[in-house]
This record gives structure tokens, sequence and C-alpha cells, in this order.
């Protein structure tokens, strides 16, 4: 015991050592990533993993932040909270990481939250939706529009068409409930015919779907927290006859689901960010490097921008956590991949508008843009 | 009502499958193999790899899927199985852990994490009577039942069962009449493989195949060996389709005309089974067939 004991403290001089002779100004800049790279959620991770690495690759190539390059260091988040906040801890006291960007699942964002605040790390999600992020923490940012606002936008669109008799199947995780609950507040509970969570990775909902028989309702929201679920959820829906039109998420509007249930895919509706075309020149380079998106290519988009406006932050002020938060909350606009935006007082993105898309001839297409107010 | 019947039907089909191959192997060698999901997912993944990738016709696909399977468990058995289980039968249980994270890792290496369909293009559903399920289904139903079907008869009406069954009740005194039980353990094992692999092609094409699927798939199969007594093949079978009908029947109906139980507790049915049989019945559901010597 007592030998462990002094290799642990030996251990501990000597990680002490490394991490504090880190601003002689020429060595790498540490990034986190922290995201799902195992697990049911790991199409997301691999995608913003690659978007922020080529950010990085593209940003090194420049000659790095006033000269000092980005070390990459990705830790998995397994898109659940207590795999999370290890992760979290591990990049910010052993690896000291200048920024985060991170989580990815909402789930990863809440439970890493605490722990950057407490630290005082900037911390920037590229993919987190939930509206709890919000009053994550002072130095908790994210440049993925909050559910708050795409809920609202749905219960217009729910509006516009007079459904008024929701059925909505939730998946029980953090992103999924806190997009029923928001939709729920928006949209009036009262207009719910069928409300149900089910856990996470459920692929079978035929008798769920059962009670709807005999009853009448005018929409179907598969909420799932991956394409697979909703793949399930919609193919089960269809195959017990009901015809009523289905509308979904950011999950749902993805090219597997398609793959996944070509038939019951079929007119289907999602709202969500608007997409990045593959033409565009962040999507060749993507697809040169690591082949078609997993997931979205617009997730890996938001990734790769959320490393460059902490890049443009870094160059500005230098690692000083306050002074990047600061740099953040100041800033006018940042041209990214997906368009121009800003930071609002809760480090919530503005600018980034949603738009209604629909599967047509096996593919998604965009049908109109939602304006947010 | 008969809607539900079916969806039981479909459900413990897919679960009798897994399970009937499992109670053979927990009746034979006493070993409980943690990496059973996982050896149902891979037999999926292989049939979608030759199917959509390699782009044979579907049966050769199977057929192919079935083989590979095969190998797979007769090599998890040389290396993970066969030279602990013979010391201690609770090792097999750290191996197979330990041999399920493997697996786990290769399927996100090789498949990827997207979701995969065996079937390309969707189902072709009918309707019945008022109960719609889809040609798919009740191919895979049907297969399901016939594989089952052969099974019980190779087991109790050719010499070759008998030998198993010798086997299954006592292995030493089985060895003491001749009987190879040795290879007879393998052949069970890789049997209980190919089951799982039978398995996972149900599942690739009747849902979608996900790498993380493994575990609830492991624990469902359990639930149901536990509950049809130790080593049982019928007994496992039988409450395979049984949990599978409770599992429906508890989400699906209004309790009294009242109300519906949040659909979040079902997958707690397995479970609850479990703990009901351990201990109302801990020998299981059909123990008094077991003859112990």
């Amino acid at each position: 015991m007592k030998r462990l004991l002094s290799f642990l403290s030996c251990v501990a001089v000597l990680s002490g050592c490394t991490g504090g002779g880190s601003s002689d100004g020429t060595d790498p800049i540490k990034v986190g990533y922290l995201g799902p790279l195992t697990g049911e959620a790991t199409s997301y991770g691999m995608d913003t993993l690659n978007g922020v690495k080529i950010a990085v690759e593209d940003i090194n190539a420049e000659g790095g932040i006033n000269g000092r390059k980005i070390e990459l260091i990705a830790e998995d988040g397994r898109c659940t909270g207590t795999d999370a906040a290890g992760a979290a801890q591990k990049l910010i006291h052993v690896d000291k990481v200048s920024v985060i960007i991170g989580g990815q699942c909402s789930g990863e964002t809440l439970a890493a939250a605490p722990i950057a605040e407490a630290a005082k790390v900037v911390m920037m999600s590229p993919l987190s939706s939930s509206p709890d992020v919000t009053n994550a923490g002072d130095f908790i940012f994210r440049d993925y529009p909050n559910d708050a606002l795409k809920t609202k936008a749905m219960a217009n669109y729910f509006k516009e068409k007079g459904y008024t008799r929701v059925v909505l199947i939730t998946e029980n995780t953090d992103f999924a409930m806190a997009f029923r609950n928001s939709l729920k507040e928006n949209t009036g509970a009262d207009n719910f015919v069928l409300d149900e969570v089910v856990e996470p990775g459920t692929k079978d909902y035929r008798s769920l779907l059962t009670r709807l028989k005999g009853k009448e309702f005018d929409v179907f929201f598969p909420n799932g927290q991956t394409s697979a679920t909703v793949a399930a959820m919609i193919e089960q829906f269809r195959e017990q006859g009901f015809l009523q039109p289905m509308v979904s998420h950011d999950v749902a509007q993805d090219k597997s689901l398609l793959d996944l249930a070509p038939k019951a895919s079929k007119g289907m509706h999602a709202i969500n960010v608007p997409e990045v075309s593959v033409d565009s020149a962040f999507g060749s380079k993507f697809l040169s490097k690591f082949g078609d998106a997993q997931a979205s290519l617009a997730f890996a988009a938001h990734a790769h921008d959320a490393m460059r406006v902490l890049a443009a932050a870094m160059k500005e002020v230098g690692t000083d956590s306050m002074k990047i938060r600061d740099y953040l909350y100041a800033l006018k606009g940042h041209d990214g991949v997906v368009g121009r935006f800003r930071f609002d007082k809760n480090g919530d993105v503005v600018g980034i508008p949603y738009v209604l898309y629909e599967v047509k001839d096996g593919a998604w297409g965009k049908v109109a843009d939602i304006p947010v107010d | 009502m008969e809607q539900l019947l079916i969806n039981g039907l479909i459900a413990g089909s897919l679960a009798a499958l897994i399970a009937g191959g499992l109670a053979l192997v927990y009746g034979v060698l006493g070993i409980f193999n943690l990496a059973l999901g996982q050896m149902v997912l891979l037999g999926g993944y292989a049939v979608w790899w030759l199917h959509q990738s390699v782009g044979l016709t579907l049966p050769v696909s199977i057929v192919g899927g079935l083989l590979m399977a095969g190998g797979l468990t007769w090599v998890t058995f040389e290396v993970f199985i066969a030279p602990f289980y013979k010391r201690h039968r609770f090792l097999p249980l750290v191996t197979t852990i330990a041999l399920g994270m493997i697996l786990d890792a290769a399927m996100l290496l090789f498949f990827e994490a997207r979701p995969r369909s065996i079937l390309s293009n969707g189902k072709n559903i009918m309707d019945i009577g008022g109960v719609r399920l889809s040609v798919e289904q009740v191919y895979l139903v049907v297969l399901t039942v016939l594989l089952l079907c052969v099974f019980a008869y190779v087991l109790h009406s050719t010499p070759f069962g008998r030998r198993i069954r010798a086997v299954v009740q006592h292995s030493h005194a089985a060895m003491s009449l001749g009987i190879r039980a040795s290879v007879l353990h393998r052949v069970i094992f890789i049997l209980s493989g190919v089951l799982a692999a039978c398995g996972g092609i149900f599942i690739g094409i009747d849902q979608n195949l996900t790498p993380v699927l493994a575990f609830p798939i492991t624990i469902k199969a359990y639930a149901a060996i536990i509950a049809g007594g130790k080593g049982n093949f019928w007994g496992a079978i039988v409450c395979a389709y049984l949990i599978a009908l409770l599992e429906q029947l508890v989400i699906g109906i209004e309790w009294f005309g009242r109300f519906y139980i949040p659909a979040g507790y079902q997958q707690s049915v397995a479970l609850l089974f479990i703990i009901v049989f351990l201990l109302c019945r801990p020998s299981g559901l059909f123990s008094f067939k077991n003859r112990t010597a």
C-alpha cells in the first residue's frame, strides 16, 4: 500500500509538472472533445468529431492560433450523463484543456456543465438542443438552436395544419423528454390523445399502437433519440394501418431513416435546422476525408463552426477562460458554414433558422423556411 | 385483442429462438454465456453484409450468415469457454463478458453505428380479419415454429437427440456409456450460436439492427430459461412465448376498463417474471420433468 501511495504521488507530481508549464507560447493549445464515440448514438459522435477534426486541421495548416497548434483530445461520453461527467473531469483536470467542444447528446452536456462551470472552462456544444442547456451555466455555450424555439415552431405548424389531436411516443432520454415537455407546453397538454414514454432503444411498439385502434387523432409524432427507434415507430405505425401524417424533428431527418423504412417514411415531415449541401466546400471536404456523414452533415458543420468560433476567440484574447467567455458574449457575428450566428446572454445561439422538410421520392426535400421570432 | 396475441407471437418467436439454444447450453455445460446478445446481432449483421454489401440473394445470405455464426461460436467455444469451464463453471461468466465487449467494439468498427435493415424495400402488409401483420412476419413466425419443431424431433426421436439428452442429464454417466460428451458439448454450443444468429436475422428483417441492442436481448433470454427450468428446452421456449405475450398484454390492454400501464414498464416484465419464479418455483415452471442422477 505504501509503495502504491508513493507511486501515485510520484505520478501526481509528474503530471503536475507537465500540466504547469504550458504558457511559454509555442506548445500546442489543448482542445477537448466530448461526445458519444461508442453506444447507440455513435453516429452523432463520429460526425461531430470529424467536423471538429476538419476545423483543427485547417487551423493548424494556417499556422495555428498565434503560432500555437491545436491538439485535439477526444473523450467518449456514450450519450449518458455518468460517462460524460467522467470524461469532462478527465479533460479538465488531467489533460487541462483550454476549451471543450461537447457534449453532443443533451444528457452529456447537462452532466458535464457543472464540472466545466466549477473549473471555469468554456464548453460549447454543437448539437445539444435541450431547453435545459440554456441555464446550464455562464461558461456553457452552444451553436445549435434551443428546442424551446423548435417546439414553438412545431406548435405553430400544428395550428396552421389544424392538427389538434396529437399522438406522441417519446424515448426516455434527456433530449427527447425535454422536447416532449417543451412541446406540451407550447401545444397545450390537452391536445395529446396518447402520450407515452418508452425505455431507450425500444423497437417493439405494436401493442402500444394497438391502443390507438378506434381512436381519432390528426398527427403522429415519433419522438425518438435515434433514427433506429424512429424507424421502428413509423414502420409499425403504418403496419397497423394508420394513415395519419407524421411529423418529427432533427433525429428523423436522417438518411438512414429512409434506408430503414423506405415505405413508411414516404410523405413524412420534419422540422430541423438548415441542411449543409454535400456540394459546398465543407461538404466536399468532409466527403473526401470521411465519406458520407453517418447521421447528418449539418451536425458536422455545427461542430466545425464551434471549433472555428472558439479558435477565433482564442486568437483574439488568448486562452484565458474569462476572456474567451466575454469575447463570445460580446461577439457581433461569426460567419460559419451554417450561416452567420452570435450568442445571447444565456450562451444560446442566435441566427440559425428552421426548415420544414418532407420525404419525397426517397429523399428529404425542403418544403418551406420557418421563421424564428 | 387478436392483434395483441399476434404481436405476442411475433415477439415470442424471436425470444424463443434465442432462449432455446441458451437453455441447452446452460443445461448441458452449466455455464452462462453473456455474449449471447452480441452473437445474435452478429448473425443479423453477417446476413445484412452478405445481402446488402456483397449482393447475394436473401436465402444464400441467410445460409452464409448462419455458417459464419456457427464458425464464430465454434471459435468462441475453443478460445473463451473450453479452456475454462472445466476448472470452474463460473469462469466463462467472466470470459464471455470480455468477449461481449470485444464483439461490441468489433461491430461498431465493421458495421458502423448506423442502424441497418436486412430488407431494403419496406414490408408488405396484409389484413386478416382486422389483424394486421406483414408477409415477412408470417414467414418469420412460421419458419421459427418449423425450426423449433425440427429441433424437437431431432432431440426426442433420433439416436443423436437421445445422446444429447443423455449428456444434458448427466455428462459423466453418458461418457461412461461411450458417448463422446466433449464433441456433443461443442455441437450444442454451436447449435445455440446458430439459433441465436437466427434471432439476429429475425431482428434484422422485422426491425433493424443497432450495435447496442445486445444486453436487453441477453436478459430476456435468461428470464425465459430461469422460468423454464434448468436445461429444459421446452420450458424455455414456452416461457419465452409467455413473457413476450405478457409484455404485449401489459401495455396493450386497458386494465379494468380504466387505465393503461405506462409503456416504460414493458421491459420490466421479464425481470419481474424472474423474481416471481425464483420466489415461487425456484426450479422453474417445468422442473418436474427433470430427472436428477
